[in-house]
């Protein structure tokens, strides 16, 4: 009878079951079968250098490629290192599957190495954790893991092994596997609502659609395609959600960016969000005047009215309700409409639109933002991480792609350290795009060590560096509330990370001065490699982000 | 004529608000900003010096700031600073008769102190 190891069932299941093609990990001893299991069954590794970005590159996984994100880690610390990518994963409701060693149950509360109870810090970043006790439920427990990570709303789940199940064997016919991973399913929203949605938007004088994740998540640009067309609408997505329609498209409004939002969801008088969690950066709702009618979709029942009782609440998955939704509305056409917004909006904008054009030196962060774009263009992948740099990169990228703008550090954890992870994700993910990271030097530091794995795993992502020697965003905010004159733990200085890639095996280029910019950004794109181009800008630079961030806090 | 009185009594207003309104007081906190507010052609205008908890103010349209509401003309300006909505601004603005230099958020901020005061 053919006999297989505990750790083998875990490939196994992955690779049979679930199609699970890429793992990111980091080794240890009490997960070795697993990582064995992945040369049986030809799965590739992307070994990372701390297991923070193991975590984080799983969660990009599944923004990127469309599946379930897959990270395994091994006891104890291993885990303590994931945890706040999963923490991450958790508040951007990604399906992330974090797989973890686990001391022997055999020595539980004898001191083992690597003793700890890990479900219980686990638990409340996680929509399920379990331990699994027997080598034969190892496929049952994962395709329950799995199920878990995509069902609804989707997130995290978390499965401790321990060595007493993975390194022993069992025949393997006793072993019951899943015939096939995850069913799909989808929620109807009531006839009712919908009839009274379509009523609301029928009617609408000054429309605004804004889409959030929940939009990427469901893959829904056919169905918006065709929502936006026929009421024409003007419309935003954001996070996960943009690049389900392009950035270029004539009805979207990133071209005014974030003023374009303040201001539509201001002057509205409908305001249609799919899959938006109505959060502090929308001020919990409370940007929203009262008098505006407000419709929500969502595949959560609870987000429906949280923060702002809906007049309409549609519940389910943003691709099938906006498809049921289509045949009850009326084609619509709003451009007057969408060109007071734009005109308007540009009004406000006149200076960073100007900043765009104009070369400066020191360099400005918007002018940076604007040359890169020129030169890498919309058929590509932008990610950005830091502060005061997400708002520049937020507003000044624009691209073809989905999930094509991400300032990953701008979710709900608000989590520096994440754009690397991402950018790797996204070249693993899909190679043949160009993909641009743009990184705070601040939040460069905190898995900047990655450039290893890229050079090691061939991932050649470009890295500019908006090298404003300081944790800009909070220096900033402190001259606004403590005073220029009592900073904090603010200021970095000048640091040569274009060395430090170099030394690592990458490419990499300083640039001080404008007319620098493009050819630098040709040099890294041409030279294959995994790319930093650290760029001096002006120091004296904040963002809009960071008045919104400071005045966030105050208390009285 | 209008606006460079509306732009005064503003300023009293403001100035009076940093000295005894509450709400006001802990709204502008110790922020350090200069606003400006002009006509297009530089005629008339005021600026707002807001300093760690104080406001003051100086007539003219030439001064140095961190961000400006830059009016087509001064009629406009007055009817719909009076109005003081936001619906007004934007209408201003969709019109080509608003536009904002340096950072709009400060002239965001800048709206929603003076909103208190009134
Ligand atoms: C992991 C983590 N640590 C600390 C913070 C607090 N924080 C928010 S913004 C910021 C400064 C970011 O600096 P940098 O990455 O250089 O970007 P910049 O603001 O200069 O664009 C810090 C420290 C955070 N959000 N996340």
């Amino acid at each position: 009878m053919t006999q297989i190891l505990g750790g083998h069932l875990v490939g196994k299941y992955l690779k049979e079951i679930e199609k699970v093609d890429t793992v990111f990990c980091i080794s240890g001893g009490h997960i070795e079968s697993i990582l064995d299991s992945f040369t049986e069954y030809e799965i590739r590794t992307v070994d990372v250098r701390h297991e923070q970005a193991a975590a984080m590159m799983a969660h990009a996984w599944s923004v990127y490629a469309g599946t379930p994100g897959v990270c395994l880690v091994t006891a104890g610390p291993g885990f303590t290192n994931a945890v706040t990518g999963i923490a991450n994963a958790y508040l951007d409701n990604a399906p992330l599957v974090v797989l973890s060693g686990k001391h022997p149950l055999r020595d539980d509360l004898k001191g083992a190495l690597q003793e700890m109870n890990q479900i219980d810090v686990i638990k409340s970043i996680t929509k399920w954790a379990a331990t699994c006790y027997e080598t034969k439920r190892i496929p049952e427990y994962l395709s329950m893991a799995f199920r878990h990570a995509v069902s609804g709303r989707p997130g995290p789940v978390f499965l401790e092994l321990p060595p007493d199940i993975l390194n022993v064997r069992v025949p393997l016919a006793q072993v019951p596997m899943s015939a096939r991973p995850t069913r799909k399913f989808t929620v109807h929203p009531d006839d009712w609502d919908l009839r009274q949605a379509a009523d609301i938007i029928n009617n609408a004088r000054r429309p605004l659609f804004i889409g959030g994740s929940g939009v990427g998540l469901s893959r829904c640009s056919a169905a918006l395609g065709q929502f936006i067309d026929r009421t024409g609408i003007p419309f935003i997505l954001t996070n996960c959600g943009r690049g389900e329609l392009p950035d270029s498209h004539p009805l979207s409004l990133w071209d005014v960016g974030n003023v374009g939002i303040q201001l539509g969801m201001m002057q509205a008088d409908v305001v249609i969000a799919a899959g938006l969690r109505f959060n502090w950066l929308l001020q919990s709702g409370a940007i929203i005047p009262p008098a505006t009618k407000v419709v929500r979709i969502d595949i959560d029942p609870h987000e429906i009215d949280r923060n702002r009782t809906a007049d309409a609440g549609l519940v389910g998955d943003a691709s099938s309700v906006l498809g049921q939704l289509v045949p009850l509305l009326k084609r619509g056409e709003h451009s007057a409409w969408t060109r007071d917004l734009r005109t308007a909006s540009r009004a406000f904008l006149t200076s960073e639109l100007e900043l765009r054009e104009k070369p400066s030196n020191p360099i400005h962060p918007i002018r940076l933002v604007a040359q890169i774009q020129k030169f890498v263009g919309e058929d590509a992948i932008y990610v950005i991480d830091g502060g005061d740099t997400c708002y520049f990169g937020l507003t000044g990228f624009s691209s073809r792609e989905k999930a094509g703008v991400m300032a990953t550090a701008a979710g709900l954890l608000g989590c520096l350290g994440t754009g690397i992870p991402f950018a790797m994700a996204a070249k693993l993910a899909r190679p043949d795009k160009k993909v641009l990271l743009l990184n705070g030097d601040g939040s460069f530091g905190f898995n900047s060590m990655e450039f290893d794995t890229m050079v090691r795993r061939n991932i050649p992502v470009v890295c500019v560096v908006n090298n404003d020697q300081a944790w800009g965003m909070i220096k900033h905010s402190q001259e606004l509330s403590i005073g220029a004159e009592r900073l904090q733990c603010c200021e970095l200085g000048v640091r040569p990370y274009e060395k430090m890639v170099e030394g690592l095996g990458g490419y990499g280029e300083l640039v001080t001065r404008d007319e620098e910019i493009v050819p630098a950004l040709k040099r890294a794109f041409d030279s294959g490699k995994p790319a930093c181009i650290n760029v001096i800008t002006d120091p004296t630079v904040t963002s809009p982000a960071t008045p919104l961030f400071y005045q966030s806090l105050k208390m009285d | 004529m209008r606006l460079s009185l509306l732009l005064f009594i503003l300023s009293l207003k403001l100035r009076d608000a940093a000295l005894r309104n509450r709400a006001f007081k802990n709204y502008i906190g110790t922020v350090r900003l200069n606003i400006l507010i002009r006509t297009r052609d530089g005629k008339s205008g005021r600026l707002f010096v807001f300093d760690k908890g104080s406001v003051s103010s100086v007539k003219g349209a030439n001064h140095a700031c961190d961000a400006a509401l830059v009016w087509s003309d001064s009629g406009t300006a007055f009817t719909v600073m009076l109005k003081g909505t936001d619906e007004a601004s934007f209408q201003a603005a969709a019109a080509g008769k608003l536009t904002v230099e340096g950072m709009s958020y400060y002239i965001q901020w800048f709206n929603d102190a003076v909103k208190l005061v009134m």
